[in-house]
């Protein structure tokens, strides 16, 4: 049995030599840990276009000075995209031709409704010819992130101060959120 | 002669790319070379393997990364090397794992020409090509893609384990010619594929829309077809060690099953000189038990949610613009599982070679030969590959292959691959009496530091071979 052996055992010592001097060098597998995903998202939030009509009753015909709406924005209340969240920046667009300056507020609420922060600006009053542009940039990072994260509705209040029941004109709303993450 | 075969040879070896598994290929007194090429040149008149140990082979590899490009411990800066890999690989790039153990091997010369051979083994064969833009948008996102698609086509992946029955038949037609077939008989285990996805995600620029961007699903259509994994996710209590256990049980035909064939030739040209080419697993799976596959699928497009200021009590609850969203969504994007049967072909392994001999001896051990002169020194060439989803992948190996004595044989072996350019191999078998055993190593100089390798095999076996004269 011995020349057998001898046979087989060079060939194990060689398969075991293989295994037992290849091996994994001059790699850390604990950076696995420190890997993340950094997505930058960019995604549409709210839009309208409105004309006087919106700003008229429906019953009466009466002029509303004021309108809102809520709008509840579902994707940030979840607990994944809360604690990944590390940087938004609000982008809001009012393109204005009716007579009339228009105030404009744009408020993050809380699930209790109590408001966490807003973008407020005023829109100049422009016409058909030349629409009054306001392009606004909100940025919220570093301590001011935790108010996104508290947020999960988006109130849009327009307020035309001096507007009658014969106004004419439109006002075109786009807005986006730039929002980047680490996971 | 030689030197047209050199220049050839030479030429060659910096022309393919792919994945190959030479070193047992034409090793004429290994029985591992009849599942190879069923019609090869043999050196022998019956083997018969120890059970679970005549042929463990193990392979693993990926294309375009190693574990060092992401874990090296240079820097602290993984992150950044992830960055790196993800822009560098393609969505041609792939991983495989491959996985075999042949449980049963036996065979026997029939007549003055034929050598019949048999045998069960287990196979595993995992391959994914990376997804890249599902991948990108997870690690990177669409803010830097505008405008960008992000295709679903990139999601492909198949995976199986299955247990093989086969049986072949090798005959000399004459001095010259040697053909074989050998017919398989599968037996599934587990299978998951992911081949024909469709579809893209796109962020769209709109200035003339109502919002900044238009986010488009377009023509999705993701299918993944399992069998024989349902079962297993119904058992949520079921242990590792269970499972595993209920896997293998399903080894003897409990499952789905297939058939393949294996057909190949050789032929001496010359008496130096003999060309030979195999096609491995032409065959199907038949997944008719154990079946549940999953599809999602539709088409939608937003541009965000619209507010339409409805005159509202204080009372008064606002339009749930989110809600109706997310039912537009689930009309439009829907996702079913179905339990439909599905069939699968085997992934076709093909390969051709030419071999030179050199250095003439007497040896009258080859009954297909038989008093014949034999060569001690062989030069070979084999182009080798496998079928896979999004085309074949290609490998070409440069060997010598020499026998030292009739008891001693070692091939040393150089080949390029989509995995390496410097893939460097040895095999080496031996006998005493009848006892033989041989090991081989591809890719070497990978062994060296796995972590910088993008591929490495192993095979090992231990068997009797007798070759009467």
């Amino acid at each position: 049995m011995f020349p057998l052996k001898s046979r087989i055992i060079p060939f194990i010592a060689i398969g075991l030599s293989l295994i037992l001097t290849s091996c994994f060098k001059d790699v850390d597998f604990e950076q696995a840990q420190d890997i993340k995903l950094a997505p930058d998202l960019e995604v549409d939030l709210l839009f309208y276009q409105l004309n006087e009509n919106d700003f008229l009753d429906s019953e009466t015909n009466a002029f509303s000075p004021v309108i809102r709406d809520t709008v509840r924005l579902e994707f940030l209340d979840d607990d994944y995209i809360q604690d990944g969240l590390m940087y938004a920046e609000f982008r809001f667009r009012h393109e204005n031709s009716f007579p009339n300056d228009i105030k404009s507020k744009i408020r993050f609420l809380n699930k209790a409704g109590r408001e966490q922060f807003s973008v407020n600006y005023d829109i100049p009053a422009g016409s058909t010819d030349s629409l009054s542009v306001v392009d606004t940039l909100h940025v919220m990072e570093g301590g001011n992130i935790e108010k996104v994260r508290r947020s999960i509705l988006m109130v849009v209040e327009l307020e035309m101060p001096g507007g009658g029941k014969d106004i004419k004109g439109e006002l075109d709303f786009s807005s986006k959120g730039l929002f980047k993450f680490e996971f | 002669m030689g030197k047209r075969i050199l220049i050839l040879f030479i030429f060659a070896s910096v022309i393919g790319y792919s994945q190959n598994r030479p070193l047992l290929y034409n090793v004429d007194d290994l029985p591992q070379a009849l599942l190879q090429n069923p019609g090869t040149r043999i050196d022998f008149t019956k083997h018969i393997g120890v059970p679970f140990f005549s042929q463990i082979h193990v392979f693993a590899g990926s294309t375009g990364v190693t574990t060092y490009d992401v874990f090296s411990d240079e820097n602290p800066n993984v992150n950044q090397r992830v960055q790196n890999v993800m822009n560098r690989i393609t969505s041609g790039d792939y991983f495989s794992i491959n996985e075999q153990l042949e449980i049963l091997s036996f065979g026997w010369k029939i007549g003055a020409r034929g050598y019949i051979s048999a045998g069960v083994y287990q196979e595993l064969d995992v391959f994914a090509y990376f997804p890249k833009d599902p991948a990108l948008l997870a690690f990177e996102g669409n803010a830097d893609y505008i405008g960008k698609d992000f295709k679903f086509s990139d999601a492909n992946f198949t995976g199986e384990v299955l247990t093989t029955y086969h049986v072949g038949f090798n005959y000399k037609v004459d001095p010259k010619l040697s053909v074989g077939a050998r017919f398989k008989l599968y037996s599934g285990i587990f299978n998951a594929e992911s081949t024909q996805n469709d579809g893209a995600f796109r962020t769209i620029e709109t200035p003339n829309g109502p919002n900044f961007y238009r986010h488009e699903v377009d023509g999705l259509d993701v299918v993944v077809n399992t069998s024989g994994y349902a079962s297993l996710k119904e058992q949520e209590s079921m242990t590792v060690d269970q499972a595993v256990a209920e896997l293998l049980s399903r080894s003897f035909f409990g499952q789905n099953v297939g058939v393949g064939v294996d057909i190949g030739f050789n032929y001496r040209i010359t008496e130096q000189f003999a060309i030979n080419a195999s096609i491995q697993d032409l065959g199907l799976m038949f997944h008719q038990k154990d079946v549940e596959n999953y599809r999602y699928f539709g088409s939608y497009e937003t541009n965000g949610l619209e507010p339409l200021f409805p005159e509202l009590n204080n009372n008064q609850a606002t339009i749930p613009y989110w809600e109706v969203f997310e039912e537009q969504l689930d009309a439009n994007l829907k996702e079913e599982t179905t339990y439909e049967e599905y069939n699968t072909w085997r992934p076709l392994k093909f390969n051709a070679s030419f071999e030179f001999g050199t250095g003439k001896s007497i040896l009258p051990c080859d009954y297909l030969i038989s008093k014949k002169p034999r060569y001690m020194n062989l030069f070979g060439m084999l182009v080798s590959g496998v079928n896979r989803s999004k085309g074949p992948t290609y490998g070409v190996t440069a060997y010598w292959d020499r026998k030292v004595t009739d008891n001693l044989r070692f091939r040393l072996a150089y080949g390029v691959d989509d995995y390496s350019l410097t893939k460097l191999g040895l095999m080496v078998s031996s006998r005493f009496k009848n006892f033989n055993i041989y090991l081989a190593a591809n890719d070497i100089i990978g062994y060296t530091n796995l972590a910088k390798a993008n591929s490495a095999s192993l095979q090992f076996g231990m068997q009797f071979i007798f070759k009467d004269l």
